[in-house]
């Protein structure tokens, strides 16, 4: 689906990204993850084409990125960007159908495959109650589920999320993982996430990609990530491990001792 | 009430307006012929022409509102203007005059000063400190400054024919005589409107941000070089025809989002009939408030938007904290 070879993303003098290989097949789940300012929103920036790479080769569904029109490259890539949804004055329903832009030029008439998706994306992420509303009255998790609805709407087999569920409560960050995997499960969409939620990532995603001041420090199966020599380099932190008492997973928790 | 009601309102307010602003104060004068003189040949192409520039300054304003996601960037708080008056009083002063496809030196000179000013503010705030709404106004109220003073400095080498005729035309007037200028003005706008029409879908994608612009399909580059180049024109041809007329471009695209909503496809036909009918609306009071003489309408539309940009500027706060 994805494959990206010895990619660099640099801004002016500064190397954001270094040498990045990644191979993301389809359905897969994969989490991103690192200390700030490694290199996570840029990554995703850069499967965006928001930000080129410089070099190496980045491939999607066998074709060169930069081969790909905006509007084609959008109807094969969603975005979730991080506090997308802050500052928005669209009502809710406003915001998700405008998603279907790709999929029109100027002449083109709204089409029932479009209500469709768009009607579709409200139910799953449970917008429907609330569609007439405008964005700026709504709450942080309400506000998170309009953002992946719209990147639903949008009808893309690759969803990308950055950090999806930062600001949100307990309650809502679980809402909105369930969701995600929800998609990635019954939706079949290949979803690549930023998150700083390293036990989430470690126990729903299938695949973590460790970055590191721009390098990749790690990729491998989700199940294999744990293990306190390589979270100590990562974050520069000790953690701790511990059994989950329902499912006996590990759980790691930062050391504050 | 649904949109589709409210814009059929809003044609109608702006028919009414069109319609019998250029009889108000007509009754005093007793021979009919001058009447018919006086309407046909002063009233009603100064009425269409006012119509057509206020379209133009709010279709604009609204333009940068969203390219910019801030209701106080607007052709006159970025600069543009000011651009747009320096390259006009420039031609001015120079005395070079020619025409090329049937526009004027000034014409020119005013447009290649309003796009100098964006390309300006637009590079120093984007590469410089990185995008956010403060740094982008505050460069646009440095340009200004700096532009006027250089408006001043040609005001001061100027002999006194060519100063008065700067400082008169910087007040910005609606005064026109026959139907030449509103010839010259129509085809800027009519083209303006035209393209911003066009890209109506991609100018609500931009207010929701460049990143998910981008992510929807959006070449935003090329949208935003587009309407930066339309707009400079539009605004370019206005000033130099009718001087910069303040705050238009900043009260009447605000007041439509609150009336309207966010949705460009209606925000933009609203715009372009209530910005037409607010120009019009203040260029006959600036006739009639001290008639027989006549206020130059950029004072009275400045003297409204001043206020106006506090209010906003205040509400703006209030909310971000």
């Amino acid at each position: 689906m994805i494959s990206c070879r010895h990619c660099t993303v640099t801004v002016g003098d500064k190397i954001l990204l270094a040498d990045i290989n990644l191979e993301v097949a389809q359905g897969d789940y994969l989490c991103i993850v690192g200390p700030n300012g490694s290199g996570k929103s840029t990554l995703l920036k850069m499967l965006l084409a928001i930000l080129p790479s410089q070099s190496g080769s980045l491939m999607i569904e066998g074709k060169s990125i930069d081969d790909y029109s905006s509007k084609s490259l959008a109807q094969l890539v969603s975005y979730v960007p991080q506090n997308g949804g802050m500052h928005q004055t669209f009502t809710v329903e406003e915001f998700v159908q405008m998603a279907r832009y790709s999929y029109h030029s100027v002449f083109s008439n709204w089409q029932p495959q479009d209500h469709q998706a768009v009607e579709q994306a409200l139910q799953i992420t449970q917008c429907d109650g609330f569609r007439w509303r405008n964005m700026s009255t709504l709450s942080g998790g309400e506000c998170q589920r309009v953002m992946i609805a719209a990147a639903l709407a949008q009808d893309t087999p690759v969803m990308l999320l950055d950090e999806p569920t930062a600001f949100l409560d307990p309650h809502h960050q679980v809402a909105v993982h369930q969701l995600i995997r929800q998609l990635n499960q019954q939706h079949h969409k290949t979803i690549i996430e930023v998150t700083h939620d390293i036990n989430h990532a470690a126990h729903h995603a299938r695949h973590i990609l460790a970055l590191r001041e721009g390098h990749c420090l790690w990729h491998g199966k989700a199940g294999e990530f744990f293990d306190a020599t390589r979270l100590k380099t990562l974050y520069e932190q000790t953690f701790v491990f511990a059994r989950h008492p329902h499912h006996g997973q590990l759980i790691a928790v930062a050391d504050e001792s | 009430m649904t949109i589709q009601f409210k814009l059929i309102l809003l044609g109608l307010f702006s028919a009414l307006v069109v319609l019998a602003s250029p009889w108000l104060d007509i009754s005093a004068i007793e021979s009919s012929a001058i009447k018919q003189q006086i309407i046909h040949e002063l009233r009603v192409p100064r009425v269409l022409f006012a119509f057509t520039a206020g379209s133009g300054l709010a279709l604009c304003g609204m333009v940068f509102q969203a390219m910019f996601r801030n209701p106080l960037a607007t052709p006159f708080t970025l600069g543009v203007a000011s651009g747009a008056s320096l390259g006009a009083a420039f031609s001015v002063y120079s005395g070079i005059s020619f025409t090329i496809l049937g526009l004027s030196a000034t014409s020119l000179s005013a447009f290649a000063g309003a796009l100098l000013a964006i390309s300006l503010v637009y590079s120093i705030s984007r590469f410089r400190f990185g995008f956010s709404g403060e740094t982008l106004l505050l460069t646009g109220v440095a340009i200004s400054f700096f532009f006027s003073s250089l408006i001043l400095l040609i005001q001061y080498l100027s002999n006194v024919a060519d100063s008065f005729q700067i400082i008169r035309w910087l007040m910005g007037s609606l005064t026109v005589v026959g139907y030449q200028e509103l010839k010259q003005l129509l085809p800027f706008v009519a083209l303006t409107a035209a393209v911003i029409l066009f890209l109506s879908r991609e100018l609500n994608l931009l207010k929701a941000g460049d990143e998910i612009a981008i992510s929807r399909g959006v070449s935003v580059k090329v949208v935003r070089y587009t309407l930066f180049f339309v707009t400079s024109l539009c605004v370019g041809a206005i000033v130099a025809l009718c001087g910069p007329i303040g705050f238009v471009g900043m009260m009447v695209p605000h007041i439509c989002r609150l009336i309207i909503g966010e949705d460009h496809r209606y925000l933009i036909p609203a715009t372009l009939l209530f910005g037409g009918s607010f120009l019009v609306i203040c260029d006959t009071l600036a006739r009639l408030i001290v008639a027989p003489a006549e206020l130059p309408v950029g004072v009275l539309t400045t003297l409204l938007g001043g206020p106006f940009f506090l209010w906003l500027l205040m509400r703006q706060h209030k909310k971000l904290y």
